[in-house]
């Protein structure tokens, strides 16, 4: 069958078979950035918004999103021009693998929407259920909570094109507030 | 392939040589170190090694546009999919294989049985080492004879994966079942169900009795290890600890595409570590040319040692013969658990002798190994139980190290982070903690009495031979690490909970590693000047998602003055990088990053001549900086881009300036780490929280101080789970219990305690720009520095791994 999708602001008909989940169906569209890790829909890096939802792609059923809003993580910054979160995740070699990662800034992104302030310990609440073997989440969590206070406009320092950035130690360069939003 | 003891060919070198009646000869390792003058630039001279370069595929990975294997099935469209039957019994023959059903499921392409033509019977080790392998050739690509449930015994090619699962359902399989074992004690029995007849292996290893299913015994000593424990004076202690089936739980799934290309080449893109050592295991099993196969690997969801070794791919490449088509083969995460790799589980004793002034004159290890159903690192790992965590004690006169290597019914085991020295370090740390106890000595003082320092000659580490051959300590940051962990944890200000049944306790543990493997690693480079004055650099090396690659960048832009951004990187393509052993072993910055730093020098030898001709100025007086070539006599420049036209578009004499390196070294020179956990303890539930993971590490040079500190927080977490993880629990049948991450227990980001890592930065002469390896120590020291702080805390010991409440609780009644 053929289903209606949005996918990040672009309408689109795809074929879906019987027992695709939406992560086969994007994957087969080109949309790579969402990952399969673990076939049990519990590893995290499948995340995509879903008529605003964060859900992991590879859990829902194809057939039952027919008509739905689907951002990836195509949708977010590109190389260029990174969205904050991309931004503080590269700031804080926060990515190693980077297997799990479209899936955590999604989760990222999530929180922030809802909470643009939030403790270390939400923001580890906040992406419990995204597994990542390379980093032991300190340095996510330290992007997440530098993203936070970029997206607040409260500091930045902006990837800026593959120069040297010293994350640990961030200037104080004002965040001019613009982003992908 | 001989079973001499002796020959050098069955242990490859890599690990561990038996003791022999002759006396070793070893290099000689002198104390001055012949380092070159621009290896040991000031950091305030350094443009590029030491700072924080943005990793060069982090865009390409936050934004999702980085390519992993199964990423490449958009670009083939008549791309197969392949699914695997495995055994259902632990231990059989297959006497005959069904496949009729299956081969008339519409969208099938290709079943193979062991017996089919396109499936090679060749015995090989999927452990992904130096040739030849110091790992027993015991398996086939698909086993009539099987070891353990998960064994690949058929596979089947069809045009998506669920048709392709559909076939595998379909097929048949009957067995005659023999008897089976899954405890390593019972299979270390000569009336223990035998794996193994004495035809089936080739390659055999030192120490060898497969009535017994011992893959190998390996054994070393230094000084007379019996005499100082017979020492009147001495106090003999003794202690036994128990490690996990750890999972290496790389996100992405073993994941491999094989092809034939339109030059009638066999192509692997496949997730690996080890792309050279792929290519010649696969030359050897099909029968092919090395020449005509070609495997590359593409960016890396997580290796970790389960993907240093050829795991999948003779699967693919053998359906793709069979269906003339493009093939993938991705594992179920089921499969990750019950069919891949794990970290060998392992008993290790721990004996010394302590002198009445807390002198230790004797360090004493026997381990025995699970290696499971086959051999591959079984005999290499359990070396290093021995080989890197006993020199640390460089100073003790006596030691000795003994491991037997045992086969049960169960999953393989491979190489992993820390390889043998997580176990070893679990054992030692914790025995001499409670030595110290025993003796009312100060942990820290104790083990300082007895550790390396600059200048030692570490024969412990020569002991065994191979790898961690002797050595000379060059750069040694212990007192630092511990130092500033003492600082960072609060070990001398610690606030008690209120509550009088709650305890905290900080407990410490040291470790050391190696660099590389002494005598057996090699790494090789190129670098080609483009018109422009970029360059490309051609690596063999591999980049599992360190960052090796931006290391590469950083070290060639180093020597080079440029900027990063004018090196493209490629690397680990067989086709079009030189040879490289693969990410392993910590080898990585320090082989083949070297290997970099030659081509790198090579090329700008090159250019400063051309540049020489184009300023009418002596070489010697030339120097490159920032993208220039300058003159320190007249202060007159030229560009590097200047000197890419000239050199290729000139009018005199032309030249593409390239240059190369290829580097080897007897030296393993160790990293250091000193772990700080500290913990809280409920006395009346035995519950327990890590409040705080501290872990100082001496790396020599940090390449890359924000990835350095990354590879030691992973790594850290990684050695957090072996202490509190089940990891891969086996039943009766030796089938793994864990089919997906919520069984498994990867600790999540609120189940991680916080990490702080320290770079103690020292400078290690034999590395380039002084660097050490920094990503294997900080695996090893959390399970013994746990078990030390709830000791401190309670006052009861752990011994077993995992540690939890439960065993806390029981030793606390027992007390």
């Amino acid at each position: 069958m053929e289903i209606e999708l949005t996918i990040n602001d672009e309408s689109t008909t795809v074929a879906v078979e019987s027992d695709d989940d939406l992560a086969t169906v994007l994957r087969r569209n080109g949309y790579t950035g969402v990952k399969c890790g673990c076939d049990s829909g519990v590893c995290g890096a499948s995340k995509v918004f879903v008529d605003g939802d964060v859900k992991m792609a590879c859990g829902v059923d194809a057939q039952n999103v027919d008509g739905a809003e689907v951002e990836t993580i195509e949708a977010l910054g590109t190389q260029d021009d990174l969205h904050p979160i991309q931004e503080a995740f590269v700031d804080h070699f926060a990515v190693q693998c980077g297997f799990c990662i479209p899936g955590m800034i999604i989760e990222a992104k999530s929180l922030l929407a809802t909470n643009p302030d939030p403790t270390e310990a939400e923001v580890r609440q906040a992406i419990d259920d995204n597994l990542c073997r390379c980093t032991g989440y300190q340095k996510p969590v330290e992007a997440i909570l530098d993203a936070a206070d970029r997206m607040r406009g409260d500091r930045s320092v902006a990837a800026d094109g593959g120069s040297r950035i010293d994350s640990h130690r961030p200037d104080d360069t004002a965040y001019d507030g613009d982003s992908n939003e | 392939m001989s079973d001499d003891p002796n020959d050098p060919q069955t242990d490859g070198g890599t690990a561990s040589k038996p003791t022999s009646e002759e006396p070793q000869e070893y290099e000689d390792h002198p104390l001055e170190w012949d380092e070159p003058a621009n290896n040991n630039k000031a950091p305030g001279e350094r443009k590029s090694v030491s700072q924080t370069a943005e990793k060069f595929d982090d865009r390409k990975l936050v934004t999702g546009q980085a390519k992993y294997t199964a990423d490449y099935e958009e670009r083939f469209p008549d791309l197969a999919h392949a699914a695997v039957v495995r055994s259902e019994v632990p231990h059989g023959r297959v006497t005959a294989i069904d496949t009729a059903e299956a081969e008339e499921l519409d969208g099938v392409y290709a079943v193979l049985t062991p017996w089919s033509d396109d499936v090679p019977d060749a015995k090989y080790t999927s452990a992904g080492q130096s040739y030849p392998e110091p790992s027993p050739w015991d398996m086939n690509v698909l086993n009539e004879h099987v070891r353990y449930v998960g064994d690949p015994l058929a596979a089947v090619a069809a045009e998506d994966a669920t048709t392709a699962a559909a076939a595998v359902d379909a097929i048949e399989v009957e067995y005659e079942e023999y008897d089976h074992v899954v405890d390593p004690e019972e299979a270390f029995d000569e009336d223990a169900p035998q794996l193994f007849g004495d035809d089936e292996v080739e390659n055999k290893i030192v120490g060898h009795d497969y009535d017994r299913n011992r893959m190998s015994n390996i054994e070393g000593e230094i000084g007379d290890v019996d005499a100082a424990l017979e020492r009147e004076d001495a106090h003999v202690h003794e202690t036994e600890w128990e490690t996990i089936r750890q999972s290496h739980a790389q996100i992405e799934k073993h994941t491999s595409l094989a092809y034939t290309d339109e030059d009638d080449r066999k192509v692997l893109i496949t997730s690996t570590q080890v792309p050279n050592h792929t290519r010649r295991q696969l030359a050897h099993l099909f029968d092919i040319p090395i020449r005509d196969i070609r495997v590359k690997k593409p960016r890396v969801g997580g290796g970790f040692g389960g993907k240093q070794a050829m795991v999948v791919e003779p699967i693919p490449l053998a359906l793709s013969l069979a269906a003339d088509r493009p093939v993938m083969y991705e594992a179920s995460r089921d499969e990750e658990f019950y069919a891949m790799r794990s970290r060998h589980p392992m008993k290790v004793r721990a004996r010394t002798a302590v002198t009445d002034d807390g002198t230790i004159e004797a360090i004493d290890l026997y381990a025995l190994s699970n290696t499971g159903a086959y051999g591959s690192h079984g005999m290499t790992v359990a070396g290093n139980v021995g080989s890197k965590p006993m020199p640390l004690y460089s100073k003790v006169p006596n030691a000795r190290f003994e491991a037997d290597i045992v086969h049960t019914n169960t999953p393989q085991t491979g190489a992993m982070r820390g390889y043998g020295a997580p176990q070893g370090t679990l054992a030692l740390e914790g025995h001499l903690d409670e030595v110290a106890r025993d003796l009312d000595l100060d942990p820290i003082e104790f083990r300082r009495r007895h550790y390396m320092e600059v200048g030692d000659l570490d024969e412990i580490a020569g002991m065994m031979g191979g790898e961690g051959a002797e050595r000379r300590i060059r750069s040694c940051g212990l007192d630092e690490c511990i130092e500033r962990g003492k600082e960072a944890i609060g070990w001398d200000d610690l606030e008690q909970p209120s509550e009088p049944h709650r305890h905290r306790g900080i407990g410490m543990a040291l470790s050391a590693q190696g660099t590389g493997v002494a005598g057996d690693e090699l790494g090789a480079a190129q670098i080609m000047m483009n018109e422009d004055g970029s360059f490309h650099l051609q690596v063999g090396g591999v980049d599992i998602g360190t960052g090796a690659d931006t290391a590469f960048i950083q070290i060639a832009a180093e020597v080079l003055g440029c900027d990063e951004d004018d090196i493209i990187v490629k690397s680990s393509d067989t086709d079009n990088t030189p040879f490289d052993y693969g990410a392993y072993a910590s080898s990585t910055t320090y082989i083949s990053g070297m290997a970099v730093k030659k081509a790198a020098e090579d090329a700008k030898e090159r250019i400063l001549e051309w540049a020489s001709r184009m300023l009418d100025e002596s070489a010697e007086n030339l120097e490159t900086r920032d993208g220039e070539v300058y003159s320190e006599e007249t202060g007159e420049t030229v560009t590097l881009e200047d000197v890419g036209y000239e050199s290729v578009y000139g009018h005199d004499d032309r030249e593409h300036i390239l240059g190369k390196g290829t580097h080897s070294t007897e030296e393993s020179p160790p990293p250091f780490a000193a772990q700080f956990v500290d913990v809280t303890v409920d006395e009346q539930t035995g519950e327990f929280e890590v409040n705080q993971l501290v872990v100082a590490v001496d790396c020599g040079v940090a390449i890359n101080p924000g990835m350095a500190e990354g590879q030691v927080e992973g790594a850290n977490h990684m050695s957090f789970e072996m202490a509190v993880s089940e990891g891969i629990t086996v039943d009766e049948r030796g089938r793994a219990e864990v089919s997906d991450f919520d069984e498994y227990g990867l600790p999540s980001a609120t189940e991680t305690p916080p990490i702080e890592s320290i770079l103690v930065e020292t400078h290690e002469p034999t590395g380039p720009f002084g660097a050490k390896s920094v990503a294997e120590v900080p695996t090893n020291t959390v399970p013994p520095a746990l078990s030390n702080a709830i000791r401190e805390a309670v006052g009861v010991r752990i011994n077993e791994m995992p540690v939890t409440a439960e065993k806390i609780k029981t030793a606390l009644d027992e007390k």
